[in-house]
């Protein structure tokens, strides 16, 4: 009899033993994403008339061409080179500016250009909460599917703040960078800044020749700096103030609130500023909404360069951006963002170049380049880390730092281009095919090289990298054309940077790399699991038989001790 | 023993019912206000000679009559205020801002002046078509600032009041009154397109500054949503509806009168607090009531759990009390 049990229970772990050694011999299979159930996005926007591409002279302002597939509105340049004070009623309602966003006027010097400039901000919230549904207003993706809160100084604007009533993707002046500002050295400027935000602000122009206070202006009871503490006070939500300058130096500088700085920075509220050489009729593009190519460059840039471009290189950390998505009372808002908040814990999730991450940079915010020219970048980096940007293919040269030329003779012709938080620099891009400047043409990647910043979130490929893409290598739309001729629309879907799509799935068919399947049968962790089940079941039935049948079990036990000692006494009588 | 034991319980209930009270409180004035909004949908007949909601106020208006448009571009001009336009500007003429100034129309009732003060979809005399004639002709002055979000917490701007009751078919004439130094807006959507471009009937101006556009409602019951679309201006308190005869649904999160669909959570913070400086051993002895609630604050813990376990005690008493009964019984029985 206890022989047989004995079988049992070895029989038993004999098919348990075998049934696992078969599930370690056959591994899951590859699984495959198939593309038809992921959503691409049109790698180039579609609501973007092809023909704003073009050269053109709108209100007889000239306009350069720009290849990429997301030019600036050549409507919005021509308003804010004449003023929307100079222009037709039909220009302006081609831009959504307010008519009083750039007013030009006087020309004071008799030089052929208006020499006042009233430039209008207002400060816009992104990706904001709303207590009606889930979801945000409005609505501007940095990547597919990435919507970080932010906000902006944006130039007036006139109607809706979303593209129409049933789409709640923010209208197109409504968007991450703060706009870049173009002045002329001795222009008097007026930043007038409308606090139409729920929280306060103020502007700190950063670099720019500006007086510490003006004692005209409202009694003297405000300074001109920028900061709460020392200057003036905070701009609080529906009231306006007006910033005035009149620089006597040019250079790339930098404008930002100075109001609870760390965050406020960090949330948006910053931008570039640009104070050219005055020359005779130099009518400048008062704004770069969203940065990237000058389609009218000024009269100096124009003596040395054939082309300008803006770079602004911006970072955010997640946390802080996901605050304005989680309250909508302002008060709580307040309370985290300013108490709660610890930025000395933080670390930065989005890099973005001109408000952008890959690949919506390359929409944008490439520079398209032709053999044989000189192209002045201004870059700006208003991150809280050092980036370190690289340029495949050329070294460019440092004509100025943070604002201030250089000595000529002791150029830095590099290719890695540190920025300090706050920093500024202007480049010499010569794209003479010479090994040095340049090895030629090509679509050369430029990037930040803390690996971190060509990512989204942690997700690569993504973050401010964008391209130096020569003319050559571009395909009809303005997209970059790849040496191995495949494209880019896998960036183009939400679920890549949800991080659901494998990265090298589509190079390689045997699926070597590709995302396992479940593995079938047990895996040891259930299988653990089980027996520990099973054995407190038996365990627990043992224990019931043994109170239960009390008596028989003794009887048992008697019997079994009678029956060895009965082998004993065998042995010994034996 | 048994006794403290007794005093205890009658503590706790008392406690728990006092915050169960408080939660009943919460929900009954939620209550009160639905209740307040059924109260105005069925005295809506008589509300059409009553206007409490309207401000009916003539001599408020600062445009000029001559100017049908409602735009007042000379005299209520910001940048003319002393200390307004800065420093660099005193000697500076706004005639060339005026000379441009004129304002354009763009056909569809838009018209827009220099300084982005804007109206559209005006209609003065084209009839929806349900409607045969008008019904009346009503002036509104809406005035919209930061001042008016103070009655509300957890909001930032805000309208003057969050609601209007027209009679179906009525002429209004809204006066949208600025009083902020940045841009609002008076945006209505959903009326009839043939008539409003979009559907919308829309006020905009910076201020301080008044705007005045005139428009015709439809005459079927509806409720319309009035709003700034400036970001973050309506889901920060800036929304109010037009209710045109009995109106229709309610539209959610308007400041004082519907709830929000998403809520916030709120909790107690540890801020600091005078009567924490004073101390007990201070001059000031707190109230012996005082004393009570901070001794049950202390040391009953008081939460929903607990009053989820009251509930489940008061149900589950007769119960107990049934099983002794039976016990008893059983006991008498076998006896």
């Amino acid at each position: 009899m206890p022989i047989r049990y004995f079988m049992a229970i070895l029989a038993f772990c004999g098919i348990f033993t075998t049934t696992n050694a078969q599930a370690s011999l056959k591994l899951p299979a590859t699984i495959k994403v198939d593309p038809a159930a992921l959503e691409f996005e049109p790698m180039c926007d579609p609501k973007i008339p092809a023909s704003w591409r073009k050269a053109q002279v709108i209100e007889g302002v000239q306009i350069e061409a720009s290849e990429q597939c997301s030019p600036d509105n050549p409507y919005l340049i021509a308003a804010v080179v004449k003023g929307t004070n100079n222009i037709s009623m039909n220009t302006l309602m081609e831009t959504g500016l307010s008519p009083d966003a750039v007013i030009k006027t006087d020309d004071i010097d008799g030089d052929g250009d208006p020499d006042r400039i009233t430039i209008k901000l207002e400060v816009i919230e992104l990706n904001g909460r709303t207590p009606d549904f889930e979801g945000l207003v409005p609505q501007f993706e940095i990547a597919p599917g990435i919507t970080p809160g932010a906000w902006v100084f944006a130039p007036k604007t006139s109607g809706m703040s979303t593209e129409n009533f049933e789409s709640l993707r923010a209208n197109y002046l409504l968007r991450l960078p703060s706009p870049v500002i173009r002045v002329e050295v001795g222009d008097i400027v007026q930043i007038v800044v409308e606090n139409t935000h729920y929280f306060p602000h103020t502007i700190h122009l950063h670099g720019v020749d500006h007086p510490f206070s003006h004692h005209e202006y409202n009694g003297g009871k405000y300074g001109n700096d920028g900061v709460p503490q020392f200057s003036e006070l905070d701009l609080m939500p529906g009231q306006r103030r007006v910033y005035e300058f009149q620089a006597r130096q040019p250079g790339t500088m930098f404008y930002h609130c100075h109001v609870q700085t760390h965050t406020h920075l960090a949330m948006g509220l910053a931008g570039m500023i640009i104070i050219e050489e005055n020359r005779p009729n130099n009518w400048l593009q008062t704004l770069n909404v969203g940065g990237g190519k000058v389609r009218h460059p000024s009269v100096a840039v124009k003596e040395h360069y054939d082309q300008e471009y803006d770079l602004h290189y911006h970072a955010m950390d997640k946390e802080l951006t996901q605050i304005i998505q989680k309250y909508n009372d302002p008060r709580l808002i307040a309370r985290e963002m300013n108490r709660r908040y610890d930025m000395t814990d933080s670390t930065e999730d989005y890099f973005t170049l001109n408000g952008l991450s890959f690949p919506y940079t390359l929409r944008e915010s490439m520079i398209i380049a032709e053999p044989d020219q000189k192209i002045k970048l201004r870059m700006l980096n208003s991150g809280g880390e050092l980036v370190a940007i690289h340029t495949h293919g050329h070294h460019a040269t440092i004509t100025h730092y943070d604002g201030t030329e250089h000595n000529p003779m002791a150029w830095i012709t590099r290719d890695v281009f540190d920025m300090a938080p706050a920093q500024r620099l202007d480049l010499l891009l010569d794209t003479t095919n010479d090994g040095l400047h340049s090895y030629g043409e090509g679509a050369w990647l430029f990037h930040d090289h803390r690996e971190k910043g060509i990512t989204t979130d942690g997700m690569s490929e993504g973050g401010s990298m964008s391209m130096i893409a020569y003319k050559s290598y571009l395909d009809e739309v303005g997209m970059p054309i790849a040496a191995h001729g495949t494209d880019l629309s896998i960036y183009f879907t939400k679920e890549y940077y949800q991080r659901k799509l494998p990265i090298w799935q589509h190079m390689d068919e045997a699926g070597f790399l590709g995302p396992p399947g479940v593995r079938s049968g047990f895996n040891p962790e259930t299988k653990a699991t089980m027996i520990n089940l099973l054995g407190g079941f038996i365990a627990g039935i043992l224990i019931y038989l043994l109170i239960t049948r009390r008596q028989n079990a003794s009887a048992a036990m008697a019997s079994i001790a009678a029956k060895i000692k009965g082998l004993k006494g065998g042995k010994a009588n034996g | 023993m048994v006794k403290y034991l007794f005093i205890a319980l009658i503590g706790l209930t008392v406690s728990s019912t006092t915050a169960f009270a408080q939660n009943t409180a919460d929900h009954s004035g939620h209550d009160k206000d639905h209740g307040e909004h059924s109260g105005h949908d069925h005295s809506s007949d008589d509300h059409s000679h009553d206007h409490s909601g309207h401000d009916m106020d003539h001599s408020e208006h600062d445009h000029d009559n001559d100017d049908h448009g409602g735009m007042d571009h000379g005299h209520d001009h910001p940048m003319d205020l002393p200390g307004e336009h800065g420093m660099l500007h005193h000697d500076h003429d706004h005639t060339d801002h005026h000379a441009h100034g004129e304002h354009h129309h763009h056909g569809d009732g838009h018209i827009m002046d220099h300084e982005g003060t804007h109206i559209m979809g005006q209609n003065f005399d084209k009839l929806p078509s349900s409607c045969s004639s008008i019904s009346e002709d009503i002036e509104i002055t809406v005035r919209a600032g930061r001042k008016y979000a103070k009655k509300f917490p957890g909001t930032a701007f805000a309208f003057d009041q969050q609601e209007w009751r027209v009679k179906p078919c009525s002429r209004i004439t809204w006066n949208f009154v600025n009083e902020d130094k940045v841009r609002h807006q008076f945006m209505m959507h959903g009326l009839p397109r043939y008539l409003y471009p979009l559907g919308m009937f829309h006020l905009e101006n910076t201020g301080p500054r008044t705007v005045t556009g005139t428009m015709i409602v439809p005459a079927a019951d509806e409720t319309y949503l009035v709003h700034c679309d400036i970001a973050q201006h309506m889901e920060k308190g800036m929304k109010a509806q037009l209710v045109v005869g009995k109106g229709g649904e309610n539209l959610p999160s308007i400041p004082g009168l519907t709830p929000y669909v998403l809520n916030d959570i709120y909790e107690a913070e540890d801020l600091p607090k005078v009567s924490d400086k004073t101390g007990t051993g201070g001059k000031n002895v707190k109230p012996i009531t005082q004393q009570i609630t901070d001794f049950f604050n202390d040391n009953v813990p008081v939460s929903s759990l607990a009053l989820i376990g009251l509930l489940f005690g008061f149900i589950c008493a007769p119960l107990f009390a049934r099983m002794v009964a039976l016990r008893k019984k059983e006991a008498s029985n076998t006896r």
